[in-house]
C-alpha cells in the first residue's frame, strides 16, 4: 500500500475533492496564508461542557485568525475513560476536557461554540486514539493533533508497535468516516515537539515529515507538520526552512499540508515580561521561518494551568508581534542552518524510508535499530543511545549519535550532570525573564524623594579587582535601597579590565584554576531572586557559569580563573546597567601615578585628591579608596643577584633565566625550551600553576589508568625539579561535602574565647595562648569524626560535648585530655600535638636518594587523596583541617591590628602562616593525581625537603639539592620563583604607594610593646573599620580607605578574592563597611 | 591506601541508598524524572526510573521485587494528588510493600488551592513526606539519610 520515495501516492487519491465542509482547518489556515495572516491557536481545555464551550466561543470571537482547541485531560488520553468520568461524577478539577466522558452529543455542543468559520482541533496527546477518534467522528470533529511517534514515546509506557497499529486503525477510521460525512480528517503531527526540549531539530523535523507519511499512507489528505521553537533562533529558521523543503520533496502534491509552529515547549519564563517576549519572539519565528499556524503559550504558562482571559491575551499578543514581523524585515536566515538540518532531517527521513514498504513497519525497525533516537527519552522502546546538549552559542547539537545514520567528526560523549541538565532545561526560561527585566520599561516602582541637587561626593577607586568591585558592589545595593544624602560619581581607575583586574584578567591561560569551588564564590552580597540580576541580588559563580556554559559548567568543581574574570567583569556590567538615578559609575582604564592634595588656595576643591594618571589628565575626587590588590615588589638581594646571575651567564646555545614571583600567568613560562631543567621554588599554589601550564599546556594529556591517572608527554616538556621547604605539596582539598552556604560553628575555638583572651591580656603570645585552643578545635572534630564512623552521630555528639565540658574551664587545653576521653570509644584516640605533624611530614627524616624519597612521598601523597576522598565532613583528617579554614575570621580577631606581641606576631606569619596554608588551603583532588602522574612519568621531580637553590657559578647554572635527599644536586637552566610575593610597602613598585609612602599619607605598620621589641611587618597601617590609612604623623586620614592585600599583615589574610553565598563573611562585611563610610552613615 | 585514583567524584560517601523512580498513572512528563535521576545518582544511590505514566500495578510490581529504600513519585502534570493518592493505597494494600517508605512532590494539583488539604490526604495515605512545589531536590538526600537500617546493598537499577 505503501511505496518508499518521490512521488509517492496514497491507496485512495480522491479523484475530484469534493467542496470542504466550513471549518476544515487545512483550508481556513491556507486561505489565512493567502491574506498574510498567521493562525493562531491556544492549547485549552476545561472539565466542564459549559465553561469549555465559552472558552471557544471566546477563542472564535476574536478579530484575529484562530482555531479553537479541545485539550483533553490526562485520564483520557491514557484510555482511563472510568478514572476521568468519575473525576467528572465527583466534580474533581481535570487538567482537560474529558470529551469521551462527555461523549458525542456534549462534544459537538462544546464545538458549534466555535460558529461556523472557526475550525476545532482536539488535542490530546494518546497513544491509542481510537475511543477519542470514534467519539470526535460522532460529534463532527475532524482534526487531530497526534502521531504514532510522538503520542507515544514521550507520553509513558504503550509499547511503540501498539502505538503504531492503533493510530494506523484509528487514522483510517478518522479519515475514512469524515470522508463517508462530507468532512476532511486533518492531522498534526506532534513530531516536531517530542520532548520538548534538548532534542536537536534535525530529528523533531525528520519525525514530523515520517509521520505526516504514515497519516498520509493511512489515508489523511490533510496535514499540518510541526516545529516547537527551540533555544537558537537563527538554527530555528534554519529548521523550518528545512521542515517545508522536506514536506515538499516527500508528501504527494495533492496533500494538503502547512507548517505549525509551538511556541516554547520546555521550562517558560516564570515573569510576565519574560514570558510575553518568548510568545513574541516565537510568532516572529513563525512569520521569518514560514510557518502558517501558532499555537501560543500563556504567561502563567510557568505556574498553572491558564484561564481562557490568559489564552486570549497570548492570542492577541502573538497575532500582533506576527503582524509587525510581517512589516519589518528580520535578519536573514542563516543558511548554514537550515542546511545542516536539512541534510541530517534528510538523511533521517531516507533511512527509515528504506527499511519497510510499510512505513509503521519501518518506524519501528528504526527505533528498534536506533537509527531514530530520542534523546532522554525514557520509553523502553526508545533506544536511550543518543545525547544532545545546548551548546554555548545557544544551538542545540548532538554530543553522542548512539546509532543515528549521521556523520560526525567533531563531537564527543561529555556525561552530563543534574545541575548542567538544569541549567540547560532553565535556560531560555531565563534567558527572557532577563531579558525582559533588561529592557526599559515604565518605571514601576515609585522612587523616594530624589536627591538634593548638591555637588556629587566624587569618590576614586584605585583597583578594581574583587575587592574595590565588593566595595562598589555594596555602594550601589546600598544606593538602590535608600538615596544617600549627596548623589556619588564613582571613578573605577584600573589600567586592566574593570571588575576582573589584573588577576583575573580574562585572557589568561584556561589551565589555571581557582582554589575555591565555584558553588562557594560571589561577588553578589545576595542571592540571586526573581528580578534581574544587580547589586545585592544575583547568582553565584556557579549558578553563573552554570547558565554561561551549561554543557562546560562544573559549578562543584574548580573554575579556570579566566571564568572568574569573566563573572566578575559581568558583576561590573550589571552594577553599571542598575545604576540608581543619584550613582554614576565611570570606567577609567589607567594607573594612578601619583597623589596629593588640593592646597588652600584651590577653591571648593581644597583637601581633595588629585590623582595623577599614567594617561596625562588629573582626577580630583573627595575620598579615595586604595584597593591595588596584589603587590609588585622590587626583588630582594637574592633575587637580584639571581637575575644578574642568569643575565650574565645566559649564551644562545643554553639560555639561563630566572623568572621572578608573582601571577604565573604573567610569566613567560611560554619561553622555557622542550628538554630544559626548570627548577621550581616554592609548591604552593603557584607552582601548580606552572606545573600544569607546562605539561597540560604544552599539549600533554592525561588519561585514566589502571593504578590511577597516567600522564602522556606531548615531548614539548622542560624537565621539571620542585623545591621547597617542607618538600610536600600542599595537602589535597577534602571532597566537599558541605554545602555552599555551610558554617562550621566552633565550640572550643570560639569568637567569644579569643575577644576575652584578646580583652584580658594583649598582646598575646599565639602560640603559647591562642594555638592550643585552635589545636582542641581541630581536635575535638578530629576524634568527634572518627567516633561518628564507629559509633554514629549520636556517640560522637556526646563526646563532643563531654570535650567541650572537659575543657571549657580549663587554662591549657592540652590535646592528652581529648585523647583520654577519646580512648573509650576504640577508636585511633591519638589527637594531633601540633599541625606540624600534617604539613612537615618528612621533618628531621633522611632519603639514601632520589628515587627512595620519590617513592615515600608518592606514598604520602596517595595517603592524603585517599583522605581527601573521604571528604571535608566524614574524613577525620580532612574534616580537621577544614577547621582551620572555617575559624579563619576568628584567627583574625586575635591577630589584626597588633593583637600579638612583636615575636609572636612575627612568628605567626613565618611559621604559623604557612603550615595553616599548607594544611587547608590545598588544591583539589585532580591537581594531586595530576602530580601522582607527573611524578610517575618522571616529568616532575621533586628535589626533596629543604632544598635549597642557588647559582653555581662553576657550572654557570643555577642549582638545586635537597639536605635531607642524598645525591639530590641538580643543575638547573631556569628557576621560576613561585613563592608569592609578600607585602612589603617599602619594596612596592607601584608609583602610588611610593608617593604616599614618600609623603607620609600612609605608613607601615610596626607592631612594637613596650619592652617587647619591636617587628616592622611591611604592611599598611589602617584602623579597624571602615579602614581608614594611618600617616607617618600617626593621624588618620579619614577621606581614605584600603582594603585589602596592601593591608596584609596589618590584619591577616587578605588574598581573598570571592565572598560566600550565604551569611556575609568578613570579605562583605569589609566592603560594605567601607561603602557605608563613603554614604556617610555608620556601618551595617 | 587505595590502589587507584579516580578523578574527582561528586559522591558523597552517605550509605548507597535504591530509589525506586516513579510518577503519577497518567503523568507523560519525563524531565522531572531525568533530572531526578541524574542528581540522586550522582550523590551516590543508585535509581530505578520507571519513567512516565506509571500504572499502580507496575509500581507495586516493581517494588515488591526490587524492595527498594525508598519510593519516590514525582508528579508535575497537576493529577499528583489523586494519582499518588491511588499509587499510595496501592502500595500499602499490598503486604510485601506495605512498610516502604515513600514520599512524593512536584506541582500535585491544578492550581495551589487546596494545597494544605491535598498534602494532608497524601499523609493519610501512607506518605511519610510531601514536597510542595520548589523544595530543592536535597530535600530528598535528607530523607535518604536519615533512613534507618544498614544499606541494602546496590542492585536493581
Amino acid at each position: 500500500m505503501y511505496r518508499a520515495g518521490r512521488g509517492l501516492t496514497t491507496s485512495t487519491p480522491p479523484p475530484s475533492p469534493p467542496p470542504l465542509a466550513p471549518g476544515d482547518l487545512g483550508a481556513f489556515v491556507q486561505e489565512s496564508a493567502d491574506a498574510g495572516e498567521l493562525v493562531v491557536q491556544p492549547r485549552m481545555g476545561m472539565v466542564g461542557p459549559e465553561e469549555m464551550a465559552r472558552g471557544v466561543a471566546a477563542v472564535a470571537a476574536l478579530p484575529e485568525r484562530t482555531v479553537a482547541t479541545l485539550t483533553i485531560d490526562s485520564y483520557t488520553r491514557v484510555g482511563d475513560h472510568a478514572a476521568a468520568t468519575a473525576a467528572v461524577r465527583a466534580g474533581r478539577p481535570l487538567n482537560g476536557f474529558p470529551l469521551v466522558s462527555h461523549g458525542p452529543r456534549t462534544g459537538a455542543r462544546v464545538a458549534a461554540a466555535a460558529g461556523r468559520g472557526t475550525p476545532v482541533q482536539v488535542r490530546h496527546g494518546s497513544a491509542d486514539p481510537m475511543a477519542i477518534f470514534r467519539t470526535m467522528a460522532a460529534a463532527g470533529l475532524a482534526a487531530s493533533e497526534g502521531g504514532p511517534v510522538s503520542y507515544c514515546l514521550p507520553y509513558g509506557r504503550t509499547p511503540l508497535a501498539e502505538s503504531v497499529a492503533a493510530w494506523r486503525d484509528s487514522v483510517q477510521f478518522l479519515t475514512e468516516e469524515s470522508r463517508a460525512h462530507g468532512r476532511r480528517a486533518h492531522l498534526e503531527s506532534f513530531g516536531g515537539c517530542l520532548l520538548g526540549q534538548l532534542c536537536p531539530p534535525s530529528l523533531l523535523v525528520a519525525v514530523s515529515v515520517l509521520e505526516c507519511l504514515f497519516f498520509v499512507a493511512n489515508g489523511a489528505t490533510s496535514v499540518s507538520l510541526s516545529y516547537a521553537q527551540q533555544t537558537h533562533p537563527a538554527q530555528d529558521t534554519g529548521a523550518l526552512t528545512a521542515l517545508r523543503r522536506l514536506a515538499d520533496e516527500f508528501l504527494p502534491p495533492a496533500v494538503d499540508r502547512h507548517i505549525v509552529l509551538y511556541t516554547y515547549m520546555g521550562v517558560y519564563p516564570r515573569t510576565v515580561p519574560g514570558a510575553r517576549l518568548l510568545l513574541r519572539r516565537s510568532a516572529e519565528l513563525a512569520v521569518r521561518g514560514g510557518a502558517q499556524r501558532l499555537i501560543v503559550k500563556t504567561e502563567t504558562e510557568a505556574h498553572r494551568i491558564p484561564t481562557v482571559q490568559e489564552n486570549l491575551t497570548a492570542l492577541r499578543i502573538a497575532a500582533e508581534a506576527a503582524r509587525a514581523a510581517r512589516g519589518t524585515p528580520g535578519a536573514r536566515p542563516s543558511g548554514a542552518d537550515a542546511e545542516e538540518t536539512f541534510a541530517e532531517a534528510r538523511t533521517l527521513v531516507t533511512a527509515v524510508l528504506t527499511l519497510s514498504d510499510d512505513l509503521g513497519v519501518a518506524l519501528l525497525k528504526a527505533f528498534d535499530r536506533g537509527l531514530l533516537d530520542v534523546p532522554f527519552c525514557l520509553h523502553p522502546d526508545n533506544r536511550g543511545a543518543v545525547r544532545s546538549t545546548v551548546a554555548p552559542d545557544g544551538r542545540l547539537q548532538w554530543t553522542d549519535l548512539g546509532g543515528l545514520p549521521l556523520l560526525t567528526t567533531s563531537r564527543r560523549t561529555i556525561p552530563m550532570t543534574s545541575r548542567q541538565l538544569s541549567g540547560m532545561l532553565d535556560r531560555v526560561a531565563r534567558e527572557h525573564d532577563r531579558a525582559a527585566a533588561a529592557r526599559p520599561a515604565p518605571d514601576p516602582a515609585p522612587r523616594a524623594s530624589p536627591p538634593p541637587s548638591a555637588a556629587p561626593l566624587r569618590v576614586a577607586f584605585a583597583g578594581m579587582g574583587p575587592r574595590g568591585l565588593s566595595v562598589l558592589e555594596r555602594l550601589a545595593a546600598r544606593c538602590a535601597e535608600e538615596p544617600p544624602a549627596r548623589p556619588l560619581e564613582v571613578f573605577a581607575v584600573d589600567p586592566y579590565e574593570a571588575g576582573a583586574g589584573r588577576i583575573w584578567r580574562t585572557d589568561q591561560s584556561p589551565w589555571f584554576l581557582m582554589n575555591t569551588p565555584a558553588q562557594e564564590v560571589t561577588m553578589f552580597s545576595g542571592p540571586a531572586d526573581d528580578g534581574p540580576h544587580r547589586p545585592g541580588a544575583g547568582p553565584t559563580l556557579g549558578e553563573w557559569w552554570a547558565e554561561e556554559d551549561p554543557a562546560g559548567a562544573e559549578p562543584e568543581g574548580y573554575a579556570p580563573r579566566a571564568v572568574y574574570g569573566r563573572y566578575l567583569t559581568y558583576v561590573m556590567a550589571r552594577i553599571e546597567e542598575t545604576l540608581p538615578p543619584w550613582l554614576t559609575v565611570h570606567r577609567v582604564p589607567a594607573r594612578v601615578i601619583c597623589a596629593d592634595r588640593a592646597r588652600e588656595g584651590d577653591g571648593p576643591d581644597a583637601g581633595a585628591h588629585r590623582l595623577r594618571l599614567d594617561r596625562g589628565d588629573v582626577l580630583t575626587v573627595d575620598r579615595l579608596v586604595l584597593a591595588t590588590g596584589h603587590p609588585l615588589t622590587e626583588l630582594d638581594a637574592e633575587q637580584r643577584a639571581w637575575q644578574r646571575f642568569a643575565k650574565e651567564h645566559s649564551t644562545p646555545a643554553r639560555p639561563v633565566k630566572y623568572v621572578a614571583g608573582g601571577s604565573a600567568s604573567e610569566m613567560p613560562l611560554a619561553e622555557i625550551p622542550a628538554g630544559a631543567s626548570v627548577g621550581i621554588l616554592g609548591m604552593g599554589l603557584t607552582f601548580y600553576d606552572i606545573l600544569t601550564e607546562l605539561t597540560l599546556g604544552r599539549g600533554g594529556t592525561f588519561t585514566e589508568g589502571e593504578e590511577g591517572l597516567l600522564y602522556l608527554p606531548s615531548g614539548k616538556e622542560p624537565r621539571i625539579l620542585a623545591g621547597s621547604r617542607g618538600g610536600v605539596p600542599l595537602l589535597t582539598r577534602g571532597a566537599n561535602q558541605k554545602g555552599p552556604e555551610h558554617r562550621y560553628r566552633a565550640r572550643l575555638f570560639t569568637p567569644e574565647r579569643m575577644a576575652a583572651l584578646r580583652a584580658g591580656g594583649a598582646p598575646l603570645d599565639f602560640e603559647r595562648t591562642v594555638l592550643p585552643w585552635l589545636l582542641a578545635e581541630v581536635n575535638l572534630v578530629l576524634l568527634a569524626t572518627r567516633i561518628r564512623h564507629a559509633h554514629g552521630p549520636e556517640a560522637a555528639e556526646e563526646f563532643t560535648e563531654r570535650g567541650v565540658a572537659l575543657l571549657d574551664g580549663r587554662s591549657d587545653p592540652r590535646p592528652r585530655l581529648l585523647e583520654r576521653l577519646a580512648a573509650g570509644h576504640r577508636i585511633d584516640a591519638r589527637p594531633l600535638t601540633g599541625l606540624d605533624a600534617l604539613a612537615r611530614p618528612f621533618a628531621g627524616r633522611r632519603f639514601g636518594s632520589s628515587a627512595e624519597y620519590h617513592k615515600v612521598l608518592t606514598e604520602w601523597l596517595r595517603a592524603d587523596l585517599a583522605e581527601a576522598r573521604r571528604g571535608n565532613a566524614d574524613g577525620p583528617l580532612k574534616a580537621a583541617a577544614d577547621v582551620l579554614r572555617d575559624v579563619r575570621q576568628t584567627i583574625r580577631t586575635v591577630v589584626d591590628f597588633g593583637g600579638l606581641t612583636p615575636d609572636s606576631h612575627r612568628w605567626f606569619l613565618a611559621e604559623f602562616g604557612p603550615v595553616a596554608a599548607m594544611v587547608s588551603t590545598g588544591p583539589p583532588q585532580l591537581r594531586s593525581e595530576q602530580f601522582l602522574a607527573l611524578l610517575a612519568a618522571g616529568v616532575l621531580e621533586p628535589v626533596g625537603p629543604g632544598a635549597r637553590f642557588q647559582a653555581d657559578p662553576v657550572e654557570g647554572r643555577f642549582a638545586v639539592e635537597s639536605a635531607q635527599v642524598e645525591n639530590s644536586w641538580v643543575a638547573l637552566d631556569v628557576v621560576v620563583d613561585a613563592r608569592v610575593p609578600g607585602t612589603d610597602l617599602a619594596a612596592d613598585r607601584d608609583p602610588l604607594i611610593r608617593g604616599l609612602m614618600v609623603d607620609g599619607e600612609i605608613r607601615t605598620f610596626t607592631n612594637a610593646a613596650e619592652g617587647a621589641g619591636e617587628f616592622a611587618t611591611g604592611g599598611l597601617d589602617c584602623t579597624d573599620s571602615p579602614f581608614h590609612p594611618v600617616r607617618a604623623d600617626g593621624s588618620v586620614d579619614t577621606s581614605t580607605h584600603v582594603i585589602g592585600i596592601p593591608s596584609e599583615h596589618t590584619r591577616w589574610f587578605t588574598q581573598v578574592g570571592s565572598g560566600r553565598p550565604g551569611p556575609w563573611g568578613s570579605f562583605t562585611r569589609d566592603a560594605d563597611a567601607i561603602a557605608a563610610a563613603l554614604l556617610g552613615g555608620g556601618a551595617a | 591506601m587505595t590502589p587507584s585514583a579516580r578523578p574527582q567524584s561528586l559522591r558523597s560517601p552517605e550509605p548507597s541508598r535504591r530509589v525506586l523512580l516513579t510518577t503519577g498513572s497518567s503523568d507523560a512528563h519525563t524531565w522531572n524524572l531525568v533530572h531526578l535521576q541524574l542528581f540522586l545518582e550522582e550523590h551516590g544511590h543508585s535509581v530505578l526510573n520507571l519513567g512516565p505514566c506509571v500504572p499502580e500495578q507496575l509500581l507495586v510490581d516493581t517494588a515488591r521485587m526490587t524492595s527498594p529504600d525508598l519510593v519516590v513519585l514525582s508528579s508535575v502534570n497537576g493529577h499528583g494528588h489523586q494519582d499518588g493518592l491511588r499509587a499510595a493505597r496501592a502500595l500499602r494494600a499490598d503486604h510485601r510493600t506495605r512498610s516502604v517508605p515513600m514520599v512524593i512532590g512536584g506541582l500535585l494539583g491544578i492550581s495551589p488551592e487546596g494545597a494544605a488539604d491535598r498534602t494532608a490526604e497524601l499523609l493519610d495515605a501512607g506518605y511519610d513526606e510531601v514536597y510542595e512545589d520548589g523544595t530543592p531536590p536535597t530535600a530528598l538526600l535528607r530523607r535518604l539519610a536519615g533512613l534507618g537500617g544498614a544499606c541494602t546493598g546496590r542492585a536493581a537499577a
